[in-house]
């Protein structure tokens, strides 16, 4: 009896950690990406560093985790909270570096979604007064960058069809 | 596009009308209502903050607000640049741009999943973020009027646009005018 419990049990553990494992959807950037969790925590997301890079186009390197110019350091002391190693392969916490980065996320666990938005760095840019800059498509899907507009008076309005 | 597209291509524009399906614009500037202007200068800093901007006065009897003032301040500051009266002070600019407080900044993820969610056929998921969108940030209209559009309001929010209105005092103080200098007058004192 107390091996068939046992047994019982494990199924379930293993079943639990399945279930927590499952494919799992990243929207960051506004992109979505399905990435493997590297570790099962539904508080936590940790991931591996390629799906990392992937969906997030983030690097782990010597100075911190970067992106084309942008780095942001890990504080050393507390290198465990963000980079761990899981079924052989390195492993990072998104949702801890989330924090770091004064990033706000939203989880639905049961869509299996993690939504990330805008990072602290990008919401500075109204303080310093400077327009935040973006890229849109016209009608006929032609690209406008609003920094490609610099030289002349520019009237920003917004309006919608709901 | 399919439901904006039809206005632009009447409305024959001479400037860029872009398509901001991810309501990118309103998330980089704070926005929360429509319309909203925002004016930009040559060297791509603002000068004039998030505020309510109609060009014409084809929502006058709702809102109360004739547009002649703001027109009138835009065009003064497109022919006097910096001298312009309408152009703000660096520290009001600062005052009115700026939000740091959490909630609203959780807001906007919990509107972007809830969007994520419904362009995904998920409306039913959808809902809830969209509810905690406009409870986190319940001055931000923009996630009542979208998320409202997107379903029956009265089955799924309790509730209309209309009542919402009505709730904050009515269509007549649904906008807050713009802050310029001598509008009565559409001329700075």
């Amino acid at each position: 009896m107390t091996l068939r419990i046992a047994l019982f049990l494990l199924v379930v553990t293993a079943f639990v950690s399945a279930q927590n494992l499952r494919s799992t959807t990243v929207i960051y950037d506004d992109i979505a990406t399905a990435v493997e969790p590297a570790r099962p925590d539904a508080s936590q997301l940790w991931t591996t560093t390629s799906d990392l890079k992937r969906a997030t186009g983030f690097e782990v390197k010597p100075q911190g985790v970067c992106r084309d110019e942008l780095c942001f350091p890990l504080p050393k002391v507390r290198r465990k909270e963000f980079i761990g190693r899981d079924a052989g392969k390195q492993s990072f916490n998104l949702t801890a570096f989330a924090q770091l980065v004064h990033q706000p996320v939203v989880h639905d666990e049961g869509a299996g979604i993690w939504y990330f938005g805008l990072r602290a760095d990008q919401r500075q840019g109204l303080a310093s007064l400077r327009a935040p800059d973006f890229t849109l498509p016209d009608m006929e899907g032609k690209m406008h960058r609003l920094s490609g507009l610099r030289g002349k008076k520019v009237f920003l309005i917004t309006w919608a069809s709901w | 596009m399919r439901d904006a597209g039809p206005w632009i291509t009447a409305a024959h524009p001479t400037f860029a009308a872009l398509i901001d399906e991810k309501h990118l614009v309103s998330k980089l500037y704070n926005m929360v209502n429509v319309p909203t202007g925002v004016w930009i200068d040559e060297q791509g800093y603002i000068v004039r903050p998030n505020e309510v901007a109609f060009v014409d006065d084809r929502f006058k009897n709702f809102t109360g607000l004739d547009s002649a003032p703001y027109l009138n301040a835009l065009k003064d500051w497109v022919e006097e640049g910096p001298k312009s009266a309408y152009v703000m002070p660096a520290d009001k600019l600062q005052q009115k741009l700026t939000v740091s407080a959490p909630d609203s900044i959780l807001a906007s993820a919990e509107f972007g999943l809830g969007e994520y969610l419904y362009k995904s056929g998920r409306l039913a998921e959808a809902i809830p973020h969209f509810k905690q969108a406009q409870k986190l940030n319940p001055k931000d209209w923009n996630y009542k009027r979208q998320a409202y559009a997107l379903s029956d309001a009265k089955r799924d929010y309790g509730t209309s646009f209309a009542e919402e209105v009505e709730k904050n005092g009515g269509s007549k103080v649904y906008y807050t005018p713009p802050d310029l200098p001598g509008a009565s007058s559409g001329k700075p004192k």
